[in-house]
């Protein structure tokens, strides 16, 4: 094999490595991809391949190349139909009727009918297979099947969101006959799907490989082998776009992707999509008084976190949803504002002189920059009379801390909603009795309560918006920045961009 | 094996027994003491507080450690590791798939250590008292003090991205699979008669079996360098020179024989240090073993995979240690009649 490098001569390379020898005679290499293949470097390696056990954001595009949900999103988040063709929302919110396609086929030629449907969201629960899925919609007291093609699902409680929800975490249909057959387990490791690319095969934590499955319902894709690598590694990932081990890399370091984008061959991307990077606030200890949150809050420079942390890609945000999304407010702006932030604070009797000590938790490493920023706040606070003690904690302590009532005054937290639903947004935020809200007080946190009931879409999201503008203004929460996506890719690759983060390759092409 | 071997092994695996025990205990009591909550990590976001209570009852952690813990030796007894919490599957069966991937890798980085090792200790003690003797001294202490992660990332840099010469990614190419026969890729490869997928598996064993060598091998070379240097004026092997062996002949025939004990004993512990080393490693080259998987655990605190991975590897170390005191045994007469 010749040699592939310019500047490497021979005599350098044989003294840095003898063992090259030995690889320079291999058969087979990644580099050379045909035009009908993809190779995708991911950061996180999916639990398991049953869809419904996990709500976990960052292998619903895995999911969503095998499996169908019964109704998906277009790049701009719209609500289409899917394998559910049709849906009607009771008045009450208490049934949805659902009309499935004809057409749709399991990866084994058997076709998809609303018996599936009903065995993954109610007999599974029934059979005692733990999931996810069930605890979403623990309010479902049955699907009636009328037809195939034709079922009703009756809720105990109006669940609004069922249909954003149908789109969202864990929500995947599985065969019935093949969960039967195999058992959930065998069936976790080796699933099929109704999706566009079939399982051919998969190594924990190594690499998954797909290919295109022929008699897909939808739009045929035109790459029809994925390889996907497990690469958890920014470094590694890198490394693999650089010597073409991979076509594709996502979450690479901001500071990568900018020098990146200038090598030649390479496209590098930095999206903003539907997460939102935030201080989660108590409503008690020193942050009991609203003059203090407010300061606090008046007192941080977004668009310079952004411009520093994120290349200014980061939109600055005030409320808790991002823009384009239906509970974000147009027009309302939370200002940075140091001076009003010093005489808030003053009204509390604390100055720089006279400062404030308040605990602060941040993560390091679980998002890009996630400890700079709390650093980079601790800093804005210590100018106006906020001393904040930053403790880095891990995501098992966080829940450890949240479910003990035990979180500091502020922690620095990010929050995926792929649905751009405010529900997911601030309801699941602010509502007082959920896991992952730190806010305690029930009177905004009551607001929240009530909207959970509203089944009326319109008069829902007016009520997102209100409590949206109010939280911020009450300072119940600190909404920072619109968090970005990170994509490195080789020139020639036609990518289709979500809002929401979603990667998609059954739409891709190579140019 | 000899009686005296035999013996020996066995009192060593009865030795063995109470620390894999305390091993457990010990990994149990800390797990359950450190302030994480593994059951909120895996519910959905709308969960409630009630449903993430009535979980945590039915997975037993609000039961006494103590109890918990007799349950779960109970089972791991019979190689019942309980499930998963994050990936909801047997983790016997997690860790049955990941560990000869590590055992590979382990095996593959152990020859590769021995080789730099024992040659890199002859020509150090070749070179002594020369000019060579500062360079190869500086060119020990340099691979010994960077750690085997910054290796790999070197080797990647090196050979994966400058060079463009070697694969840094999982276990075999893109373009080739290999049926799962005893989860040994080199010996499945082999069984199937597909040499061109063995030497690929090869060729992505080397950067992150180079990574880990790269820690021991330096060890290896000064205790080798030192143990020569013992031997070296010891009466034999002025006679073998006297008789008018060459100097290679003596050094290979007469001097490593004897110096070759001490450092057999450190490969032992080095060895066990290997398989502490693929936690890094493993993540970095995306290769799917026990390091991997415990990687991974650990972010979800996903106790009883962390409780299981632990055993194994204190099992393993055990195991290691237990071979090398053994061919010690066999090497040197004098040990077994001293034992």
């Amino acid at each position: 094999m010749s040699k592939r490098n310019n500047g490497i001569t021979r005599r350098s390379f044989v003294a840095t490595t003898a063992a090259g020898a030995t690889a320079l005679a291999l058969p087979g290499n990644v580099l050379a991809q045909a035009k009908d293949s993809l190779v995708m470097a991911w950061p996180i390696d999916p639990p398991t391949f049953d869809p419904i056990i996990r709500t976990n954001p960052g292998i619903q595009s895995i999911y969503k190349m095998i499996f169908d949900q019964p109704v998906t999103q277009q790049p701009d988040l719209k609500v289409i139909p899917a394998v559910v063709k049709a849906w009607k929302v009771s008045e009450d919110g208490k049934t949805i009727d659902l009309e499935f396609r004809d057409d749709v086929l399991w990866h084994d030629g058997k076709k998809l009918t609303t018996a599936d449907f009903r065995y993954t969201y109610v007999e599974r629960k029934e059979k005692g297979h733990k999931s996810d899925l069930a605890s979403v919609f623990r309010n479902l007291t049955d699907v009636k099947v009328e037809s195939p093609t034709k079922c009703q699902m009756i809720l105990s409680q109006p669940m609004p969101t069922v249909i954003q929800w149908m789109t969202f975490l864990a929500n995947y249909i599985v065969p019935k006959h093949y969960v039967e057959e195999v058992g959930p387990e065998k069936f976790a490791e080796k699933p099929i799907g109704s999706g566009p690319y079939k399982l051919v095969s998969y190594e924990r934590n190594s690499r998954i490989v797909l290919e295109a499955f022929d008699k897909y319902w939808g739009p045929k894709p035109t790459i029809k082998k994925i390889t996907i690598l497990i690469m958890k590694d920014p470094s590694a990932r890198v490394a693999a776009i650089q010597s073409g081990q991979a076509d594709w890399v996502p979450e690479v370091p901001i500071r990568e992707v900018e020098r990146l984008g200038k090598v030649a061959g390479l496209t590098a991307e930095i999206l903003p999509i539907t997460r939102v990077i935030m201080l989660q606030i108590r409503s008690d200890r020193a942050f009991a008084d609203q003059n203090v949150r407010l300061a606090a809050h008046h007192a941080i420079d977004k668009a310079a976190l952004s411009r520093a942390l994120y290349g200014g890609k980061a939109v600055p945000l005030s409320v808790v949803a991002t823009p384009g999304t239906p509970g974000f407010v147009e027009g309302f702006n939370f200002p940075y504002d140091p001076k009003k932030a010093q005489e808030l604070l003053a009204k509390a009797g604390f100055s720089p002189s006279k400062p404030l000590q308040i605990g602060m938790a941040s993560f390091n490493g679980v998002f890009p920059g996630d400890y700079d920023i709390a650093r980079a706040i601790a800093q804005m606070w210590k100018r106006i009379g906020i001393e904040a003690k930053i403790d880095v904690i891990e995501q098992p302590k966080y829940f450890e801390l949240n479910r003990g009532n035990q979180l500091p005054e502020a922690t620095l937290y990010s929050w995926d909603n792929a649905t751009g639903d405010p529900e997911m947004f601030a309801g699941y935020l602010l509502h007082p009795k959920l896991p992952f809200s730190a806010w305690k007080d029930e009177k905004i946190g009551g607001e929240i309560m009530k909207l959970f009931a509203v089944v009326n879409y319109d008069e829902r999201i007016k009520g997102y918006k209100e409590v949206n503008v109010k939280a911020a203004s009450e300072g119940a929460v600190m909404p920072l920045l619109q968090s970005v996506m990170t994509f490195v890719y080789k020139k020639g690759l036609k990518t289709v961009n979500y809002a929401n983060g979603w990667n998609l390759p059954q739409y891709w092409s190579w140019s | 094996m000899s009686g005296g071997v035999l013996g020996v092994a066995l009192r060593r695996i009865g030795v063995s027994l109470p620390l894999v025990f305390l091993v457990s205990v010990l990994v149990f009591v800390v797990l359950r003491l450190i302030p994480a909550d593994p059951v909120a990590m895996s519910v959905p976001p709308n969960a409630t507080r009630a449903e993430i209570e009535a979980l945590r009852a039915e997975m037993g952690l609000t039961l006494p450690i103590h109890e918990q813990f007799w349950i779960w030796f109970a089972k791991a007894a019979g190689a019942d590791f309980g499930k998963s919490i994050a990936f909801a599957q047997p983790v016997s069966r997690l860790i049955g798939q990941a560990l000869p991937a590590t055992i590979e890798l382990v095996v593959v980085a152990a020859v590769f250590a021995t080789i730099i090792g024992l040659a890199g200790g002859l020509l150090m003690y070749r070179v002594a008292g020369g000019r060579g003797e500062a360079a190869s001294d500086l060119a020990s202490t340099l691979i010994m003090s960077i750690p085997e992660f910054l290796w790999a990332i070197f080797f990647i840099l090196l050979f994966g991205v400058a060079l463009n010469i070697l694969p840094f990614t999982g276990r075999l190419d893109a373009g080739i699979t290999v049926g799962r026969i005893t989860g040994f890729l080199l010996v499945d490869t082999l069984i199937q008669g597909r040499f061109g997928a063995f030497l690929n598996a090869l060729s992505h064993l080397l950067l992150p079996s180079m990574s880990l060598a790269l820690g021991t091998a330096p060890l290896l070379m000064r205790v080798l360098r030192s143990s020569l240097m013992e031997v070296g004026n010891e009466d034999y092997m002025m006679m073998a020179r006297l008789r008018g062996f060459s100097e290679r002949r003596v050094l290979v025939h007469h001097a490593f024989k004897n110096a070759f004990l001490p450092t057999l004993n450190l490969m032992g512990v080095q060895f066990s240090f290997l398989f502490g080393g693929t936690l890094l490693v493993e993540v970095i080259y995306s290769y799917p073993g026990l390091g991997s998987l415990m990687v991974q655990a650990v972010a979800n605190t996903d106790l009883p995979v962390i409780q299981g991975v632990a055993l194994v590897y204190a099992v393993a170390v055990l195991l290691i240690n237990l071979g090398v005191d053994l061919a010690a045994l066999m090497l040197n007469p004098k040990l077994r009649i001293a034992k």
